[in-house]
């Protein structure tokens, strides 16, 4: 019985009404993905549309056609649809991991609201996790209907070097930003740097975009003796990845002299994801969050709770100075998370603060807290600092 | 039942000891292992509970904490906190339920002995493993012996379910199980009204969490049915014939439940009952509602948390009901004259026919 629900699910999983010819695909917005997936999907012969980033107007939108309950970043995925329907996509694209959280849920829901609301669309669903290329393949195959190895082979490695570019511009920016002396240069640098990667349409130039974004931000006078905090930010993986969802903290905290760093980035995620198990030697980010969260957790519980432990557990053991942990309201696997952490930080010690997001989260007092915050970091590491110079002495 | 206990363990009364208390004590009771349970769900424990959770936790993890603190107040030592992972292949349950060892282990700085076994279909981890690390944690890794246990849990379970499916309330049918009686109902009570309620064991079945909706509702001459009147393959059937799939780990218990009493039409309406802030709920219920709304049944939606006072959970569930009761009177006075819908409509043959009588 079970089997025949699971076959039916993988037949409607991909719809197939509109000829392949007639497709604009369209996909959820989440920070910068849309740079990398577009150059796939166009090296691959498709019209693609990209719905505006995410707003407030997107996000009402999405509030106003979706349930009470439901996480925050369901909301703002419908509200991409709805935009990308609207500016004339008729293809939907979305990845699924049955068995995390409610992602599981989202696009067979998002598929009732946008067909109750009138809307005539196919939509392609693929699973996205442990080593699934090949479906990764099919579902991109299914929406272009293109033969030639030379353009997946294009496209992949186009997309996949975009993603490392984008990353690596992403880590230097969170580098210079609190230690420039012109205010600026690295926001703008980093502008550029996008700019660019999107303009770039030969895997030749991609592989070599990495090497140039660290010479360029190389060029960027920056102040070596500073004393900057460094600050974990840790959580919800939409939220953490998505600049409008976190209010852009990473830039709150830049401007406020403290280094952020982020262990979930969409290229490492990716590539862990993707790449067939046996060529993928390295230990992989939840491999390393395992190891280290032994102490607290024994199994993991779905979504990135098992993440957001270990990588606490990892920044305490390697000097960082403090973490902040973001997620939607009401995110399962992070209320898990948040009840844990007050242990880790008592036992590691070091300073976690939680801030659970939703569409009525307010910025001025958001700020507030994250300044607060921010005091005691640095408050500690002066204090960390003046017993290490009197024990030298 | 006079054999002398070597362990004793302490079961919670709360989360999966609503829908697998039976099978637990048969099966801890054949190994020899005495189970002692927290005291029932009071205001006291709730506020216990929530002094070490974070406030986003919902209402049954508090509650779980609660008793758990309970427990130790008692001088349990061991005390047993499963993780059911999934139940059967990519059927996953939530992320807290499936973390309840984890919270516990971390929230509450006692010592004591957390027995906490897996179930994850996904991962081939079937219920055999789950008993056996069971009863490994107390000494026991004889195969036959936790086998013959695993027989005497189901036999109790079985018994339970039979029980509870005759349309036995899940007070009694609980109480007959664990004395080893077998009681069925055998006349079917009718009354004015029937809903459905649906909702999880733990919030449905503890009198406090659901403020005793089941005997209110019956004081009101409304007749309730709930998860356990529905078999296993009744639920599945019924989803896949919504054409939904199944997606959570207890699904069957609301969406299985409704959807079975929303095809065959036996209840006037449907009450959904949740916790504030439940993430599998959110998308279950508002499934129903879109199917509820396709075939005109009506449906209310309850939210519960701590703070949830009586007098206004009462005020709605009245509400509902007198609305329930209009909707079937008027049903049926429509139904006792069967008027055909052209009668009023006069053609020349009626003219004639009259006219004939007239004369």
């Amino acid at each position: 019985m079970y089997m025949k629900a699971a076959e039916k699910f993988e037949k409607n999983k991909m719809e197939n009404k509109i000829p392949a010819k007639e497709r604009i695909i369209a996909w959820p917005r989440m920070g910068r993905i849309d740079i990398p997936l577009k150059a796939l999907l166009v090296s691959l012969g498709a019209n693609v549309v990209i719905p505006p980033a995410n707003s407030n107007e997107a996000l009402e939108l999405g509030v106003r056609n979706s349930i009470e309950g439901i996480c925050l970043p369901y909301k703002l995925n419908l509200a991409n649809y709805i935009m990308a329907l609207d500016k004339g996509a008729n293809t939907l694209m979305m990845f699924q991991a049955p068995g995390s959280c409610r992602l599981g849920n989202y696009t067979k829901m998002a598929q009732k609201t946008l067909k109750s609301m009138g809307y005539d669309f196919d939509m392609v669903i693929f699973d996205m996790y442990k080593s699934k290329m090949k479906q990764t393949l099919q579902a991109f195959w299914h929406v272009t209907h293109c033969i030639n190895p030379f353009r997946y082979y294009k496209g992949f490695s186009l997309g996949f070097n975009k993603f490392f570019a984008i990353d690596t511009a992403e880590r230097l920016l969170f580098y210079t930003r609190p230690r420039e002396l012109h205010k600026g240069d690295a926001e703008a640098c980093y502008e550029k740097w996008l700019k660019i990667t999107d303009e770039t349409n030969s895997v030749w130039k991609a592989k070599g975009l990495k090497k140039r974004i660290i010479e360029d931000f190389k060029k960027i006078p920056i102040d070596k003796n500073k004393e900057v905090p460094v600050i974990y930010l840790i959580g919800e993986f939409f939220v953490l990845l998505d600049p409008y969802t976190n209010q852009n903290i990473e830039k709150e905290l830049g401007e406020m002299g403290v280094e952020v760093q982020r262990q979930i980035m969409f290229g490492d995620w990716l590539e862990h994801v993707l790449k067939p198990s046996l060529f993928y030697r390295k230990e992989s980010h939840r491999e390393r969050s395992v190891r280290y969260s032994k102490d607290y957790m024994k199994r993991a519980i779905g979504g990135e709770c098992i993440e957001t432990i270990g990588d606490t557990v990892y920044a305490a053991k390697h000097g960082v100075d403090g973490i902040i942990h973001i997620s939607p309201f009401s995110c399962m696997p992070e209320i898990v998370a948040q009840n844990i952490l007050p242990k880790v930080s008592r036992e590691e010690d070091i300073p976690v603060m939680s801030l659970v997001l939703d569409e009525q989260t307010g910025k001025a007092g958001y700020i507030t807290r994250i300044e607060a915050f921010v005091d005691l970091v640095k408050r500690k590491k002066r204090q960390r600092n003046k017993l290490l110079s009197y024990t030298t002495y | 039942m006079n054999k002398a206990y070597k362990h004793k363990v302490g079961i919670p009364r709360a989360m999966s000891y609503y829908n697998n208390y039976p099978f637990y004590l048969g099966f801890f009771n054949s190994l020899g292992i005495e189970v002692v349970l927290s005291d029932k769900t009071t205001t006291k424990i709730i506020n216990e509970g929530s002094k070490y959770v974070v406030s986003d936790t919902c209402l049954p993890v508090k509650v779980y904490v609660g008793h758990v603190v309970n427990l130790l107040d008692k001088g349990c030592e061991y005390i047993f906190v499963p993780s059911i992972q999934s139940t059967d292949y990519k059927i996953n349950n939530c992320s807290k339920i499936r973390g309840l060892p984890e919270i516990i282990r971390n929230v509450i700085n006692r010592e004591f002995t957390m027995v906490e076994p897996t179930l994850d279909k996904t991962e081939n981890i079937g219920l055999y493993d789950f008993c056996f690390e069971t009863a490994e944690a107390f000494g026991i890794t004889d195969k036959k012996e936790i086998k013959n246990a695993m027989k005497h849990g189901f036999a109790v379970y079985n018994n339970f379910f039979k029980m509870a499916q005759s349309g036995l309330s899940y007070k009694e049918a609980l109480e007959n199980a664990i004395n080893d009686r077998f009681v069925t109902q055998t006349v079917d009570v009718i009354k004015p009204l029937s809903v459905v309620i649906m909702g999880h064991g733990y919030n449905l079945f503890d009198e406090r969490i659901s403020l005793n909706i089941i005997k209110k509702l019956e004081n009101m001459d409304v007749k309730v049915y709930t998860s356990l009147n529905v078999s296993h393959e009744d639920s599945i059937n019924a989803i896949e014939n919504l054409g939904e799939i199944q997606y959570w780990a207890n699904e069957l218990e609301l969406t299985g439940t409704a959807a079975y009493f929303l095809n065959n039409h036996k209840v006037d309406g449907i009450i959904a009952l949740s916790a504030f802030g439940c993430g599998p709920d959110s998308l279950m219920v508002d499934e129903i509602s879109y199917h509820c709304k396709e075939n005109g049944m009506p449906l209310i939606h309850l939210t519960i948390d701590e703070h949830t006072g009586e007098a206004g959970f009462i005020t709605r569930l009245e509400a509902f009901v007198d609305m329930l009761m209009r909707k079937k009177r008027a049903l049926i006075s429509k139904k006792s004259k069967p008027v055909s819908q052209n009668a009023e409509i006069v053609t020349p043959e009626k003219e004639k026919i009259f006219a004939s009588s007239v004369k």
